[in-house]
């Protein structure tokens, strides 16, 4: 994997361990996915698939949770504080280095509110099928689908049409796109039962590399220097700002998305089945449910929600391809997914903090001397101390 | 050291020293009282039969007694000296020896490997010389057992007779057997019953853990009952006592007999179940159903007998369209000609009780309303979703027609007693009328009076004119309540006896694979 991911990077540098990082971005988000796709792969295969259903027993309601919580979260920091201490810098000065970084600029309030957006769309990917008691690793090349997808229909419909069908057409493109690859997946699970968690996660290098052929060559921008990118998108059909502000209206179509998935998880006869079959298929199946309809739409869902995120990153944040397309952003959105248990509202507080925690990163290198990606380990910590101390324990009957 | 065993127990016969005696034992579970002042007192060389309905605190007494859980308030003596044994290990050393209802042993490992791992015997394993030992003892005890024969080879009364010995050669003097005949075809329980009485002879204390009454009369010389975690009968002589008295204890008030009257099988043309040379692949890849002819027809209860792993859970989901078959046909009322599923059968009008309800039936995080709506019938919609007003009366309903008293619709099914989830798998499907009614067990985890009503709806369903296939591990049950009895061995159907002067022994030849 380590080949893999550094190769992609175009820049061949080696981040071996000890050395000291250039202050080059790509090196650090290049390390920053490889921790944070190592991270997803030890959730996907040491944790069993924990299917959320809102109406699970209450367990140990009242200030114990509570404890437990500030427990965990409080051992997550130690431990980070141990490995920023390891390296020499000075963990109080790291963590509030963190804190005002990020609550006491408003310029970059809006930054994490703006990386917060793509990662709450790209966790619902993961929200949906958990439902279903599936797991979707395959947010990353879901997203990087999306966006090829609105980057194609942005190529080939700008100058047949109204930037604003362009930017239904991307979206439309994008969430197709989207459910398209993690139909793939699908399709293996149903067909030759091969599991969804192993297919998604090696299918984001296939995205990858999709992408990276493409701008390298066919979608290349005549017009790049140095870097290959595609045409960055037309100015009419980038999404539209909030007067006054940098927040553009994929942070609109986050908020609406997670309140229609919670919408659809919890009040349609569909959401219902789906926590019937990721709580016991073969109940559902013995209720005459079509458990592999059900199945389907949960995965396509999913990947279409994916494809959305790479939508709103494509044309509210990058405007164009280039290899670090949404970068991270699927497994973080894995993190945030699991952080918020599989449901959807609180999922939207569990994106904005690890979008917090990462845009931290840039002051965390400039501060302290840390490599930005440092803060992946920071994000994985509190994940399986979180996980680890607050998981609901198993009602015996 | 076996030897010395049965020395030591034979120097015990004919002194008035109890075994085990067990005073006033009181064990809480927060606000639960499972055991209240509970005597009991096992003398060498005899059986004590222990019987109660399920949560009456039969398991609480003897883990206390095997050193699981530690008594609140009370005493214990083992051969007149005062115990507490903190764990099984201590109890062991005692002398008290259990054998548990799912039996521990190893399948992957011989008798003899599995008698090595309960032994402190070292550091090496002595098979050979433990082999010898082990054929010594099952002659002396009267066991037979082939202390080389792989566990998974077994059949489950040859395990639990290898489970017997190995509690025997640990040096038990106290052996408690708990529910053992509960897995046993009739043959086997007479060959339990035996090995029971050779170990009584020879000076050992038996107490054997039970509901079956019969079981009591034949071999128990004490009774104590249990009811709410009392003992409503104390180390009584069963000879005192009636059958309907014993129940009237376990249950707390006279349970009717079942009405023994019934209407005649009507005569009709056409089966509502039919199965034509049905042939079915198990779980584990291999023929577990082969070549099953069977027709039931309306109005008609039909019960399936069989140890165990003979068929019958393949038999009930292929009727039901959950399992395919690879040869022959199966018909559900109207059904098409091939290709039977689960909402095709439940399109005919199929109902069913699943043979393993936690597998097969129970989704943990959701309600018992919730799960009222799993049975594949139509369900009352409200705009994009269920209309759980609607679902919440009709489970009323359903609740007070069935009369099994579910548990309160808001708890999680995760939360409820084996018991308490078949009653509302029970009431959920029982509730409909239904044309065919496919019930696996329907009375596991039950007590006397639900027992009795689910036997009760059953009828009531043949009355109505449904076609009901009943599969049960106890024979006294299928002859009371089914026209015919078909028996399977090895994933053949047998034999189908009339039940109208049917032979428990003769059932019981067949479902071993002899002949009739």
């Amino acid at each position: 994997m380590t080949q893999e991911a550094q190769g992609t990077s175009g820049t061949g540098t080696e981040t071996g361990a000890g050395t000291i990082p250039e202050p080059d971005t790509e090196v650090s988000t290049v390390s920053a996915d490889e921790t944070a796709a190592v991270a997803a792969a030890i959730v996907a295969t040491a944790l069993p698939a924990e299917v959320p259903t809102d109406r699970g027993p209450k367990i140990s309601a009242g200030w114990s949770t509570g404890l437990r919580w500030f427990v965990a979260l409080l051992a997550g920091l130690i431990l980070f504080g141990a490995f920023v201490l390891a390296n020499g810098a000075d963990p109080i000065q790291v963590y509030a280095d963190i804190w005002t970084s990020t609550l006491t600029q408003s310029g970059q309030f809006q930054q994490i509110i703006l990386r917060a957006a793509p990662i709450a769309l790209a966790g619902l990917a993961v929200v949906v099928p958990a439902r279903a008691g599936l797991v979707n690793v395959g947010g990353e090349g879901q997203l990087i689908i999306g966006g090829i997808g609105a980057a194609a229909a942005a190529l080939w419909l700008t100058p047949l049409m109204s930037p604003w069908v362009v930017v239904i057409a991307m979206m439309l493109f994008a969430m197709v796109a989207g459910a398209l690859w993690a139909g793939i997946a699908a399709a293996m699970r149903l067909v030759v039962k091969v599991n969804e968690a192993v297919t998604t996660m090696l299918l984001n290098y296939v995205a990858l590399y999709t992408m990276l052929f493409l701008i390298l060559g066919p979608w290349k921008d005549p017009k790049a220097l140095g870097q290959s990118t595609s045409v960055e998108l037309n100015d009419a059909a980038k999404l539209p700002v909030i007067a006054g502000t940098q927040i553009h209206i994929g942070v609109i179509i986050a908020v609406v998305a997670a309140f229609a998935v919670w919408f659809a998880l919890t009040r349609t006869t569909w959401g219902f089945r789906l926590s019937v079959v990721g709580g016991n298929g073969e109940a559902a199946r013995r209720a005459g449910m079509p458990v592999v309809t059900l199945i389907l739409t949960a995965l396509l869902l999913g990947g279409a929600l994916a494809g959305l995120a790479g939508f709103v990153q494509f044309a509210g944040m990058e405007y164009k391809l280039r290899p670090t397309f949404g970068l991270t952003i699927g497994y973080v959105a894995f993190l945030a997914s699991w952080l918020s248990r599989h449901k959807p509202l609180p999922l939207l507080l569990a994106s904005v903090v690890l979008a917090a925690i990462a845009v931290s990163g840039n002051s965390l290198q400039i501060n302290s001397g840390l490599p930005a990606a440092s803060v992946n380990i920071l994000m994985g910590l509190l994940l399986v101390a979180v996980l680890g101390w607050t998981s609901p324990r198993k009602a015996t009957s | 050291m076996t030897s010395d065993a049965v020395a030591r127990a034979e120097s015990r016969v004919g002194k008035p020293t109890a075994l085990l005696e067990v005073r006033s034992l009181t064990k809480r579970f927060g606000e639960v009282l499972a055991n209240s002042d509970v005597d009991l007192t096992v003398m060498p060389g005899t059986v004590h039969g222990l019987i109660g309905e399920n949560g009456a605190g039969k398991s609480t007494l003897l883990k206390m007694i095997y050193g699981v859980y530690t008594p609140d308030e009370g005493r214990m003596f083992v051969d007149g000296n005062l115990v507490a044994p903190g764990n099984p290990a201590d109890a062991r050393g005692l002398g008290i020896g259990m054998v548990f209802q799912d039996l521990r042993l190893v399948p992957a490992l011989t008798v003899a490997e599995n008698i090595a791992l309960a032994l402190p015997d070292g550091p090496t394993l002595k098979l050979r010389a433990l082999s010898a030992k082990i054929e010594a003892a099952s002659k002396e005890f009267g066991l037979a057992v082939d202390p080389t024969a792989k566990v998974r080879h077994l059949s489950i009364g040859e395990r639990q007779r290898a489970e017997i010995l190995k509690v025997l050669m640990t040096g038990a003097r106290l052996v408690i057997l708990d529910e053992p005949t509960s897995v046993l075809a009739p043959q086997e329980v007479e060959a339990l019953l035996t090995v029971v009485a050779s170990l009584r002879d020879q000076g050992l204390g038996i107490v054997l853990v039970t509901h079956k009454l019969n079981e009591v009369r034949a071999i128990a010389d004490q009774v104590t009952v249990l009811r709410g975690g009392q003992a409503v009968l104390t180390s009584a002589d069963p000879n005192d006592f009636s059958d309907e008295e014993l129940v009237e204890a376990m249950v707390g008030r006279r349970v009717p007999p079942l009405s023994r009257v019934r209407q005649p099988v009507p005569a009709s043309e056409r089966a509502v179940l039919e199965l034509q040379g049905a042939t079915a692949l198990g779980d584990r890849g291999y023929v577990a159903l082969k070549g099953v002819d069977l027709e039931v027809h309306p109005g008609e209860l039909v019960g399936v007998a069989g140890v165990a792993g003979s068929g019958q859970k393949e038999l009930c989901e292929v009727a039901l369209g959950l399992r395919p078959v690879s040869a022959g046909s199966v018909r559900v009322g109207d059904s098409p000609a091939s290709g039977l599923g689960p909402s095709e059968a439940i399109a005919a009008g199929a109902v069913a009780i699943p043979e393993d309800p936690v597998a097969d039936a129970v989704v943990p995080g959701l309600s018992v309303l919730e799960h009222m709506v799993l049975d594949g019938r139509e369900v009352p919609r409200r705009g994009f979703g269920i209309d759980w007003q609607a679902v919440d009366a009709r489970t009323t309903a359903l609740d007070e027609r069935v009369g099994l008293r579910m548990a309160p619709k808001k708890r999680t099914l995760a939360s409820l007693s084996g018991g308490n989830i078949q009653r509302v798998l029970l009431t959920r499907e029982l509730g409909q009328d239904a044309t065919l009614v496919v019930a696996a067990y329907p009375s596991r985890g039950l007590d006397v009076a639900n027992t009795r009503r689910t036997q009760e709806v059953l009828l009531e369903h043949r009355a109505r004119g449904a076609a009901v296939l009943m599969v049960s591990e106890d024979l006294d049950e299928l002859i009371s309540v089914a026209d015919r009895i078909a028996v399977m061995h090895d994933g053949h159907l047998v034999g189908v006896i009339e039940t109208a002067g049917a032979d428990r022994m003769s059932i019981g030849r067949l479902m071993l694979g002899g002949v009739a």
